[in-house]
């Protein structure tokens, strides 16, 4: 054994540990991003919260900044509406697009509509705004009537963002279930639909549930695409035809101008939007850990 | 050795930015604030920019209070208001480069000609929602309006209003250009932008009987404009005082005309002239 | 008459040859072992039974295979969800659904149409009982029955196939993940289930045909890789006296 050989193990020893020191300050780094995110949005918005009163701001339905009215319930409503609107119509889509896709399509269709749908995803949301206010919104207007700038339009848009998400994972989650399970199914003499239903779809609950939470993630945190089709009026819809201000939306549209008191309303207005994702993305994460 | 190397690469790639921000501040004029005098003020820039190459001018958005305290802080060389500046505001440098007539619009298709002031705020307050109350075709009335904050919403909450809020009903958009879209899309609707961003895509309504031209503002008739200011921290020097007095001047006034502002320093320079 | 009869049946995976010509006659209320090494095509043939070659794409079935004299691969005389109905199957691994004991017997019933509680809940004891799982689960008939130790939820996995009313019962290699004790259990289920049932089990383990079966079909691969029968005689007559040389050497253990 000579003293070279030992350096060399020391040398090696060396670089792993410089290796490793690096990726963990980069790891700390991000996490250093997000902490000091999560503190800037508190120390902008939580002197106006007390000073409004938790109650009254979450409750308040009326929203003047200017004159110091700061209700933002009107805009967790828009948000809620909007968002369950893009669930009842992008949910059961989803689901049997990746149904279809992880049991029905034959594999050359399975191998172009996969990156297809890969491709939604990657389409700015400013285009789906911008198809949506010049596609959806004058059908909404011709024929059910109102402006067209809706709680429908935005979860029609919406619907469509969710697609990727919800159909990925559900997907892969029906995918990597025991081929045993479908195999025993069959073997009693179930269809294939049955089979589906009653066996594959109970069985990749978690991973699906995850995925609709998910999807519902990405809806409620969406701004740029549904600032334009929703019309951001900030009172209480009446009908999906009325418009609507969401949590993200009223940011949007009020930051450019908005100083003192109207910029710390919009700072408060996204701890509240920060809580609900990370309340869902909680809920996500533990579903999927049960599993 | 190897973290020692990255550290001077990124020092390196600091100091490089750094210095690169730093020339390009020492020539350039940054002007921010109203996105509603913020495409005037490009075109300004623009034309200034042909005549003094080696020089630049910056402009930026923001919104009218974003101006006004950039200008103030000193992140923008000169900022950009499209409302009457706040009592404490007033002390503040500032000059009127234009003024700006705010059109009320309807789609083309809609019979209507003409509403009061009083029906225009009507319609704002949602005590009138329906066009057969003004003589229009029975239908629902959709009402745009801009967001909270924006100087165009302020000037016609203070021209046109009379303290009367807004119904929280009305569509809010964020830009002219946004209004002038959706009123041209939607025959029901009612909007207010710029007199000088009006097109044929749209019907510019008189009020009063008085319609929103360019003569019935500058003879104070139409009475729906506003005053777009530049706001300076100090007394301007150097190259922001060059494009103020090129703003100005004869040719930017009259670029400004040109692009559907109501000038302000035209009669003076007439006289000049003369 | 038998139960189920192969004339010539071939299967094919795309181009490759994977069982040839294979002709027998299997006895109902008895149970038929098909032994062979690995690899020659055991599995195969016992899936051709309940036609779960069909889940392989490219998988293709020529000759016949009947199943009392019907031809289960001709969908005009029998569907394929009323076979696999007549032909339960039980795998190597227990493969319990992830849901609740109860739920996983009366799934099959439930989709060939019995309705109401009263009926299911009997074919669930009945079906349980014949297992000899009665006892130690019908206090917990709601809890999951991936809770189960390995042999008895391949016990429940029996009894899920006998839920449906079968026939024939398929089993592949059923015990192999099982531990000794488990496997005698199910053994005995086997025997037991043989007086009422035609029985087919694939099994790499000798001691355990002969235990159990009356029947043994040894295959092996040809020189082209494709499975043949190469003997088929009552158990005892396969193990004391095989006719044919490679029998001999395969049930001695000079391979496989």
């Amino acid at each position: 054994m000579s003293e070279e050989a030992i350096e060399t193990t020391n040398g090696l020893k060396a670089k792993k540990d410089v290796a490793g020191r690096v990726f963990f300050g980069l790891a700390l780094a991000s996490i250093g991003a997000l902490a000091l995110i999560t503190i800037f949005i508190l120390v902008q918005g939580m002197p106006l919260i007390a000073k409004v009163g938790v109650f009254d701001f979450i409750f308040g339905t009326k929203w003047a900044p200017l004159q110091g009215y700061f209700g933002i319930f009107p805009m967790i409503v828009g948000s809620v509406t909007v968002t369950l609107g893009a669930v009842i119509l992008g949910i059961p889509i989803s689901l049997c697009c990746s149904i279809f896709l992880a049991e029905f399509a034959p594999a050359t269709f399975r191998n172009a509509f996969r990156p297809a749908i890969q491709l939604l995803a990657g389409i700015p949301s400013v285009v789906y705004g911008f198809w949506g206010l010049l596609f959806v919104v004058p059908l909404i207007r011709d024929y059910l009537g109102g402006p067209g700038l809706s709680i429908l339009a935005g979860a029609i848009i919406l619907a469509i963002m969710i697609l990727p998400t919800v159909i990925s994972i559900s997907e892969v989650s029906i995918l990597a279930l025991p081929r045993q399970y479908k195999e025993g199914a069959l073997a009693l003499g179930m269809t294939h639909w049955q089979t589906i239903r009653s066996v594959q779809l109970p069985a990749a609950k978690s991973g699906i549930v995850a995925a609709i939470i998910l999807g519902i993630g990405r809806a409620i945190g969406e701004t740029m695409a549904v600032i334009m089709v929703l019309g951001n009026a900030v009172a209480l819809p009446r009908s999906i035809l009325d418009p609507v201000r969401t949590l993200t939306t009223n940011i949007g549209i009020e930051m450019g101008y908005a100083t003192g008191d109207h910029q710390q309303a919009l700072f408060a207005t996204g701890i509240v939007l920060f809580l609900i994702i990370m309340v869902l993305n909680a809920t996500a994460q533990y579903i999927v850990r049960r599993k | 050795m190897k973290i020692r190397k990255i550290a001077i690469l990124l020092l390196a790639l600091c100091v490089g930015l750094l210095s690169g921000c730093g020339s390009r501040r020492g020539a350039a004029v940054i002007v921010a604030g109203s996105t509603s005098v913020q495409p005037y003020a490009e075109v300004l820039a623009e034309e200034y920019a042909l005549l003094h190459p080696e020089s630049v001018v910056d402009v930026q958005g923001g919104g009218s209070s974003a101006g006004i305290s950039a200008a103030v802080s000193g992140t923008a060389d000169i900022g950009m208001s499209s409302r009457a500046l706040h009592d404490s505001e007033l002390e503040l440098w500032n000059v009127v480069i234009a003024k700006d007539g705010l059109a009320v619009i309807i789609h083309p298709d809609n019979p209507l000609q003409n509403l009061t002031l009083e029906q225009v705020r009507c319609i704002y307050a949602a005590t009138i929602s329906n066009w057969g109350e003004l003589g229009g075709q029975e239908a629902e009335i959709h009402v745009i309006a801009r967001e909270e904050g924006s100087g165009t919403r302020n000037a016609f909450e203070d021209l046109a209003m009379a303290k009367v809020e807004i119904t929280p009903r009305a569509i809010v958009q964020d830009s002219n250009g946004a209004v002038r879209q959706l009123v041209s899309n939607d025959r029901n609707a009612i909007g207010f932008i710029s007199l000088g961003l009006v097109d044929h895509t749209v019907k510019a309504l008189e009020l009063d009987g008085v319609a929103p031209t360019w003569d019935n503002v500058m003879g104070g008739n139409y009475t729906l404009y506003r005053p777009f200011i530049f706001v300076v921290a100090g007394e301007p020097t150097g190259l922001a005082k060059q494009f103020i007095d090129y703003t100005l001047s004869t040719e930017g006034q009259q670029l400004l005309m040109h692009e559907g502002l109501i000038p302000t320093m035209m009669l003076a320079t007439e006289g000049a002239e003369q | 008459m038998a139960k189920i009869q192969t004339i010539e049946a071939n299967l094919y995976y795309d181009n490759f040859h994977a069982l040839r010509d294979i002709t027998m006659d299997i006895r109902d209320r008895a149970i038929t072992a098909i032994i062979g090494p690995s690899g020659c095509g055991k599995s195969s043939l016992l899936r051709i039974f309940n036609r779960m070659n069909d889940l392989i794409p490219g998988a293709k079935v020529k000759g016949e295979v009947l199943l009392d004299g019907k031809n289960v691969y001709d969908n005009s005389a029998m569907d394929v969800v009323s076979l696999r109905q007549k032909v339960g199957m039980v795998f190597q691994k227990p493969n319990v659904f992830p849901m609740s004991i109860y739920d996983n017997i009366v799934i099959g019933p439930r989709h060939h149409g019995i309705k109401g509680k009263k009926n299911l809940d009997e074919i669930a004891e009945k079906s349980l009982r014949q297992v000899a799982l009665w006892d130690e689960v019908k206090d917990s008939l709601k809890k999951p029955g991936l809770a189960l130790p390995a042999g008895a939820q391949q016990r429940l996995c029996i009894a899920r196939a006998l839920a449906v009313a079968p026939e024939v019962i398929l089993m592949d290699e059923s015990c192999s993940a099982l531990d000794p004790e488990s496997t005698m259990k199910i053994e005995e289920l086997m025997t037991e289930l043989a007086k009422t049932y035609a029985i087919i089990i694939v099994t790499h383990n000798m001691e355990q045909a002969l235990r159990v079966s009356d029947m043994a079909a040894f295959i092996m691969i040809d020189e082209n890789k494709a499975g043949g029968l190469v003997e088929y005689a009552p158990t005892t007559e396969v193990f004391a006296n095989p006719k044919d040389k490679r029998t001999e050497d395969y049930i001695t253990g000079r391979f496989g």
